[in-house]
């Protein structure tokens, strides 16, 4: 009983606390200079996509690992569900980036080695989803989708790190470089918003997964129950 | 006792996938004729004079890795599908350690890449008039590729032999897990095409290293999970 | 050879929602063999994948033990015979090159007499020892299983559906084989005829 109020408070709290930032973000955040009218304030909910992206594949490595160890199959719900939050939250990332793109440089689509990186990644969580609908017996489509997550992991640092910097060292000034110095000297008051926002997103991704972790809880014990 | 022949299983498998591919040539014909089939189009389509100079550097090393690339995906995944199709991945299963299993074919694939490269490379250079000035380097960066791709192709052929709908799905897996590798090649062939110098592919081979590199260690570690499951 | 004896309890199997195997338990064990019976579909291949470490049972558990010390699940396949329907071995190599892979990754260093010698007992006829098994009959192909199941003299060996493709003489063979073994290892074989049957010294009857 306390543990369902306890997650009916915190729900509310995320909600008013997401109708702040989202106040925040349009009316308390100062305008950005360098950008098109008020493009900018999309980055409010850019880089916190983004970033759940991102947190979304270490939450599907670390059940993916564990599930390898331990085999329950509670663990490959896990990562499947973390999977699925990072396959709609990369796609929102790439959405909201590439209307900004659109806006800024009147083209949706620069080739940036960071658009290429969350578009990989988005290639990685369908392809995932792609293996575990080709397997029909459960412990293998865990074991093997866990497999291929790792393995896909080990890519990450490879696109986030090594190939910019081989692309960098071509192209010193593309267009985005002018951005990155520009988040560098962020106004404090959108950094405060940037920030609630990031706690906002993070607070929003782990409800949802806990969610799914609880629905896949209860359909675990159902053919428990159905199977004794 | 098992361990001082973990080398001389690998062989066998490794001796196995060779004289079954010498006899059936399956693997060989189709990486070769769709290597050969794509290179044609694209130097009859293209050929040495269509391009501007400016692109010449970044237009032919792109090319030439997508016509590698996708020769080669239509045979790597053999590896392992055509031991589930013919009922022999349970027998293999039986008998051989993972670690044999996954050597022997990662140098099987090796070799079939060798092969494709050492063929195709050098027509693509004539065909297309594609000048390189460091074909040490060049060599080079062809030999880390082929380990890295081999890795990962072995890998993700292992994963999609035990789920259905095999071949297109290795294309899905294995597309995302090869990119960064691509690019990386793609970057160091342009470096080794423009420079003799082995400095000029340092950076490119670096990470075509460290990636194939970790692939292989992280492999060590999944393949047992992914053929036993 | 040491007496490996492979115990399992409670061995139950669900594929999706579908199950194939419910509680089955018993014990292969040295001079005993046991025969699995039942119809097609009763889960007698299941079985016996479950017993090989092949599969993983939904519920039970298998254990292996050498003498009295458990064996990790790890060296099941070691001391493991096994031959089956979908058990194949390479159609582009010969019966002799297919045997002598075989003895190689199981660390045995044998001589060509010896396994030519291995499939003459299972009446394949010297000419068609190094013929590719491509273009075997079923029936040969069956002898090449069955030897390289016996290869490596296992402790526990498992036949599903050891006759199957194999004339009267074949039946014969198969007959020998077992007896042979019934000595040297714990014996399982899945089975729906009636003349295997009367190989039981155990039996365990899977309904649908």
């Amino acid at each position: 009983m306390t543990k369902t109020r306890l997650r009916a408070v915190l729900q509310w709290a995320l909600g008013v606390w997401f109708v702040l930032v989202i106040l925040a973000a349009f009316f308390y955040a100062p305008s950005a200079s360098g950008f098109k009218g008020e493009s900018a304030r999309i980055v409010f909910f850019h880089v916190p996509q983004a970033w759940v992206a991102v947190l979304a594949f270490c939450v599907n490595l670390v059940a993916s690992l564990r599930y390898l160890r331990t085999r329950n199959p509670i663990d490959d719900a896990r990562a499947a569900a973390a999977a699925r939050l990072g396959l709609v939250f990369s796609l929102l990332a790439t959405v909201t980036g590439s209307l900004f793109a659109n806006v800024m440089w009147n083209s949706f689509w620069n080739w940036d080695p960071r658009e290429v990186s969350i578009v990989i990644l988005l290639l990685i969580y369908a392809a995932y989803f792609a293996l575990r609908e080709a397997i029909p017996d459960e412990e293998r489509r865990g074991s093997l989708s866990a497999a291929y997550a790792v393995l896909a992991f080990v890519t990450m640092p490879f696109l986030v790190f090594v190939v910019p910097r081989i692309y960098w060292s071509l192209h010193p000034d593309t267009i985005i470089g002018a951005t990155g110095q520009l988040k560098l000297q962020m106004e404090s008051r959108m950094l405060q918003v940037l920030l609630g926002s990031l706690v906002g997103f993070t607070g929003l991704f782990s409800w949802l997964y806990t969610l799914e972790v609880r629905l896949a809880r209860a359909r675990l014990a159902r053919r428990g129950r159905e199977e004794v | 006792m098992r361990a001082s022949t973990l080398l001389s299983e690998s062989l066998a498998v490794l001796g196995k996938e060779l004289t079954a591919e010498l006899r059936s040539r399956v693997a060989l014909n189709a990486v070769g004729l769709f290597g050969l089939t794509t290179l044609i189009a694209v130097a009859y389509q293209i050929g040495p004079y269509r391009i501007q100079e400016q692109d010449r550097p970044h237009l032919l090393a792109a090319l030439l890795w997508v016509i590698l690339f996708f020769a080669a995906t239509s045979g790597l995944s053999r590896v392992f599908v055509k031991e589930e199709d013919a009922h022999t991945a349970k027998t293999l299963r039986l008998a051989a350690r993972p670690l044999a299993v996954f050597a022997g074919k990662f140098l099987f694939n090796l070799i079939l890449l060798a092969a494709l490269y050492a063929f195709i490379v050098p027509l693509y250079c004539a065909l297309m008039g594609y000048a390189v000035q460091g074909v040490a380097s060049l060599a080079l960066l062809l030999a880390c590729g082929a380990v890295a791709l081999s890795a990962t192709s072995t890998m993700v052929a292992a994963i999609i032999s035990r789920a259905s709908g095999s071949t297109t799905l290795f294309a899905i897996l294995s597309v995302p897990l090869v990119l960064p590798l691509l690019v990386m090649l793609i970057q160091g062939t342009r470096a080794a095409a423009g420079s003799t110098t082995i400095a000029a592919v340092l950076p490119a081979l670096q990470g075509v290293v460290s990636l194939g590199g970790a692939t292989l260690v992280i492999s060590v570690y999944l393949f047992p999970v992914v053929w036993h499951d | 050879m040491s007496a490996v004896s492979v115990e399992f309890k409670g061995v139950s199997k669900r594929f999706g929602n579908r199950s194939v195997l419910a509680a089955v338990s018993g014990t292969l064990q040295r001079g005993r063999v046991l025969v699995v019976a039942g119809p097609n579909g009763a889960g007698k291949s299941t079985l016996l994948n479950i017993l090989a470490g092949l599969l993983r049972p939904s519920r039970g558990e298998v254990v292996y033990r050498n003498g009295d010390a458990p064996l990790a699940r790890t060296h099941w396949f070691e001391h493991l015979g096994m031959a089956a329907p979908d058990m194949a071995v390479y159609e582009e190599l010969s019966a002799l090159e297919n045997l002598r892979f075989f003895a190689r990754l199981r660390g045995l260093h044998l001589e060509d007499p010896t396994l030519q010698e291995l499939l003459d007992g299972l009446g394949l006829p010297p000419r068609e020892h190094t013929r590719t098994v491509g273009t075997y009959s079923s029936g040969m192909r069956q002898r090449v299983k069955l030897a390289q199941a016996i290869l490596h003299e296992p402790p526990v060996l498992l036949l599903d559906e050891p006759s199957s493709n194999l004339d009267e003489a074949g039946h014969g063979v198969v007959a020998d084989l077992v007896a042979r073994f019934r000595e040297l290892a714990a014996v399982a074989v899945a089975t729906n005829d009636p003349r295997e049957m009367t190989w039981a010294d155990a039996r365990i009857d899977l309904a649908l």
